[in-house]
């Protein structure tokens, strides 16, 4: 919208608020190629849908949250048990933080078989790979909060890994702790974290991934028997794109909703500094770490970790690297993904049935 | 590799993602269920017994699985595991168990009810086997040879000697491939509450904590009390329904938070109603805090034996092995320190024994102690000018059974029996024997129990009515017609004594009412009924 000649609302609002609204129609107007019609080309607006309704839960909840060792857990059952609507909301948040998960994850399996991380890419799977790493940050940090007894010792054993982490693992597992022990500063931290560092930390980072599709452009790719790339068409961001993503929104909802009814938030025992359970789990998607942290031992899998983790961010120059020297390097890179995610799913089920 | 490969990659391992959450979404339900106790945990040392039972037996495996040693791992062998030289032991599909689970079993884990049930009143129910009770379960409804009415009847409250079938060398039964041995039909299945266990310990927990589902709920509530707290001798069930806390407890069973874990505390966890174990044995709050209950001893808060001819306050003296013995107020106490024989029942090569020993008295409880323990849960709901009040209603009724009709007609059997008319040994030859018998036993006790549990039905119509209509019309006339088959000179001595009797000012009743008094009730049933 630009300013309106003939004065008006219109003029003066653009008097008060000088913002060239050319900018936003550009921006809206961008063509994106017809492949995104697939379904499996729309994974990546999902995080940011499941961002959103974090965010919006997340703010609901902390209107009776109390971030104190003595009233986290009260506050948590006040939410599931007594407060109007505080159960749906409570659940909807725990299912969209697990959503948004398995969405990331599903993302990334798109984006690293059709190796669309390459050259001039490559910065943008590394920030992807960060927002993968703090969406599960944001997950654990989320549990913690509840302050029962699984998520309590959760907590426990992940700044146990933490401290074990070379040189600068000590200082990390302090700062987390908020001392040499759990204590009463560790939840007012992970509280900052999850509500305050993070979300800002997300918010920059999903910035600057958009940016960066939007500078590089959506990968085209080229499926067979398709019109070669110079007669590919392609369709507007807006509104066509929009609604394509407000659809999955709304199967989303419909999902998290289904979810909340019939399986809400549920609330363990309160957490009890002096007895440590018979079995101390971490979320899901921790599983595999945890299940080679039992098979090795705490030095090895940490180290382990931070190695796979390290291939996996640079995973996009090592592609390049083997390019150069292999002519299968699209195979390679298919039986690396399917070896390793075969891997991570069978060490998550291994650690499931381990009871 | 084609793009269309690649989808088909994707689209597979999204799929078997999928599969793989669903396990962890079914592992990770599977364990919160164990952990709110909803699944049970079978442990490896139970799984080979409950896979079999589960079919072999599989209402029992159910109520274990639901019940809270289910919930906590506590499975068949824990407590069917049994020793090598335990007589009712033997070797069951490699494992050496017993069917029978005693006192002793569940010591395991539950020491300190153990303790407390071990000394307490309910442990010695089994000593019945040397009384009145048991003479006309065995003698008047049994014969020799067949003492069915006793192992059916008396037995299955009060238990009996667990005893295994021998041969004609006294060698132990056996039956089946694996050598079970054949305890005695007479004498199990029993789950009486004094029963004589073969390892010395008494009693089943299972009297109040019916297997397999252990539960603490059904043992609070007071239907359990009443498969043998009732009938025509101790009705205290059906006193219980009749009064205003039996009424309030059916009325809001649902706020009676029977289910609580743990100690379960009057005015802390609920307040609907007084149950049995409400009273006599549970927790109750009092302005200083949790009065703890010594939750498996019932006769702590006793103050009045309601059972015997005559009625007693009662004391309590407890010695420094914990053993425990009612002290009636007419007997004196010991001091502390003191050295004084005992009596105590036991039994020994299967078979009941009495004995004297000599025991240290550890401390003393006396009657009014003991009154003021029951007076504290009275007192979660009610004041104490009412308790007071209450406490003075059911003493006079005591009283007055006593001082009418129990002491006089105590008087009188051991006068006969001075007489000759009767003989102590045969309680019931005669026909004001049986007159009597249930003049105390049954219609004295009802009239006792009625007034200390608020049945008013069961205080007048069941009982002092009762008494009194038989006092009068059977005792009595009994009384002489036993004197006179006797001898004549003695049956003119006990119309004398029946006629002074009656000449007493709270007899005199029975001659006529007064003109005024007569009047009166003429004119009553005029007005109401037109009669």
């Amino acid at each position: 919208m630009s300013a309106s000649p003939n004065g008006g609302l219109g003029q003066r609002f653009a008097e008060l608020f000088p913002f060239d609204w050319e900018t936003i129609r550009h921006a809206g107007a961008e063509p994106v190629p017809f492949h995104l019609k697939k379904w499996w080309f729309c994974l990546g607006g999902t995080p940011m849908y499941l961002f959103i309704v974090q965010v919006a839960t997340g703010i609901m909840l902390t209107f009776y949250y109390v971030p104190s060792p003595d009233h986290a857990y009260a506050s948590v059952d006040a939410i599931t048990t007594q407060i109007r609507f505080g159960w749906f909301i409570r659940s909807i948040h725990m299912w969209s933080s697990n959503f948004m998960i398995v969405a990331v994850i599903l993302h990334m399996l798109r984006v690293f078989f059709t190796r669309a991380y390459r050259q001039p890419r490559q910065l943008n799977w590394m920030v992807g790979f960060m927002l993968l790493g703090l969406t599960m940050t944001f997950g654990f940090t989320g549990y913690s909060l509840v302050y029962e007894q699984l998520s309590y010792w959760g907590a426990t054993v992940a700044t146990n890994l933490a401290n074990a982490v070379p040189v600068v693992g000590p200082l990390i597992a302090y700062f987390m702790r908020g001392g040499a022990e759990i204590g009463p500063q560790t939840l007012t931290r992970f509280y900052m974290l999850h509500i305050g560092v993070l979300p800002l930390l997300a918010f920059g980072l999903l910035s600057l991934h958009v940016l960066l599709i939007r500078m590089h452009g959506v990968t085209e790719l080229q499926f067979e028997g398709e019109e070669p790339p110079e007669e590919r068409r392609f369709f507007r961001f807006w509104p066509e794109h929009v609604t394509t993503e407000l659809m999955i929104g709304v199967l989303l909802m419909y999902l998290l909703t289904i979810l909340a009814l019939i399986f809400p938030a549920s609330l363990g025992a309160p957490a009890d500094p002096t007895v440590t359970p018979a079995h101390i789990k971490p979320e899901w998607y921790f599983y595999w770490d945890f299940r080679l942290l039992q098979l090795t031992s705490l030095k090895v899998s940490v180290l382990l970790t931070g190695l796979l983790g390290g291939i996996a961010f640079f995973w996009p120059f090592i592609d390049g690297w083997l390019e150069r020297r292999s002519k299968n390097v699209d195979l390679i890179v298919v039986v690396v993904g399917v070896v390793a995610f075969l891997g991570f799913l069978g060490l998550t089920i291994w650690e499931a049935v381990a009871y | 590799m084609t793009l269309n490969m690649k989808r088909f990659i994707v689209a597979g391992l999204s799929f078997l993602f999928l599969a793989a959450l669903l396990v962890v979404a079914y592992q990770e339900s599977k364990q919160h269920r164990i952990e709110e106790g909803l699944e049970p945990v079978v442990t490896a040392l139970n799984k080979g017994c409950v896979d079999c039972h589960a079919t072999d037996t599989a209402s029992l495996v159910m109520e274990w699985k639901r019940s809270e040693h289910g919930i906590y791992g506590v499975g068949c062998i824990d407590c069917h595991g049994a020793e090598e030289g335990e007589i009712d032991s033997w070797m069951h599909e490699g494992v050496r168990i017993s069917v029978l689970v005693t006192p002793k079993d569940c010591a395991e884990c539950h020491v300190r009810e153990y303790e407390e049930f071990a000394r307490s009143h309910h442990a010695r129910a089994g000593e019945i086997i040397m009384s009145l009770d048991n003479v006309l379960a065995l003698k008047a409804a049994g014969m020799p040879g067949n003492v069915a009415d006793a192992v059916n009847g008396c037995w299955q409250c009060h238990g009996t000697i667990i005893k295994f079938l021998r041969d004609e060398n006294g060698e132990l039964l056996r039956s089946g491939k694996e050598n079970r041995p054949m305890i005695d039909p007479d004498t199990w299945p029993n789950s009486g509450m004094g029963r004589f266990n073969p390892d010395g310990s008494r009693g089943s927990c299972h009297a109040c904590h019916s297997r397999h589902s252990f539960s603490t709920e059904i043992s609070r509530r007071p239907e359990n009390c009443g498969k043998c707290h009732m009938g025509p001798d101790h009705p205290q069930i059906e006193i219980y329904n009749e009064s205003k806390h039996g009424i309030a407890f059916y009325a809001s069973t649902e706020h009676m938070a029977l289910d609580t874990k743990g100690d379960w505390v009057l005015g802390r966890d609920y307040g609907a109603a007084p149950t049995c174990a409400t009273c006599h044995i549970s927790s109750y709050m009092t302005p200083q805090g949790v009065m703890v209950g010594n939750s498996h001893e019932v006769g702590e808060r006793i103050s009045w034996t309601l059972r015997p001819k005559v009625s007693n306050l009662i004391n309590l003296v407890t010695y420094t092995d914990g053993f425990k013995e009612d002290y009636p107020e007419s007997r004196d106490l010991p001091a502390i320190g003191d050295v004084v024989p005992t009596v105590e029942k036991a039994a020994e090569n299967f078979e009941l024994v009495t004995r004297t020993v000599d025991r240290t008295v550890a401390s003393i409880t006396t009657w009014q102690d003991r009154r003021l323990k029951m007076k504290g849960a009275c007192l979660s709901c009610h004041n104490d000018h009412f308790v007071d009040n209450f406490y003075q209603q059911f003493d006079s009724l005591v009283t007055l059974y006593n001082e009418k009709f129990g002491i006089p007609a105590k008087e009188m059997m051991d006068e006969l029996i001075a007489d000759g008319i009767i003989k102590a040994s045969a309680p019931f030859e005669k026909h004001v024997q049986w007159i009597y018998w249930e003049l105390w036993h049954h219609e004295g006790r009802r009239a006792r129990h009625g007034a200390s549990m608020m049945g008013p039905d069961y205080t007048h119509w069941h009982g002092m009515y009762e008494v009194a209509k038989h006092y009068y019309d059977k005792f009595l006339p009994a009384v002489i017609e036993a004197a006179e088959e006797t001898s004549p000179a003695l049956g003119r001595k006990w119309q004398r004594k029946v006629t002074a009797l009656l000449a007493q000012p709270e007899h005199v009743w029975v001659s006529g009412l007064s003109p005024e008094e007569a009047a009166a009730m003429a004119n009553e049933y005029a007005q109401r009924y037109n009669q």
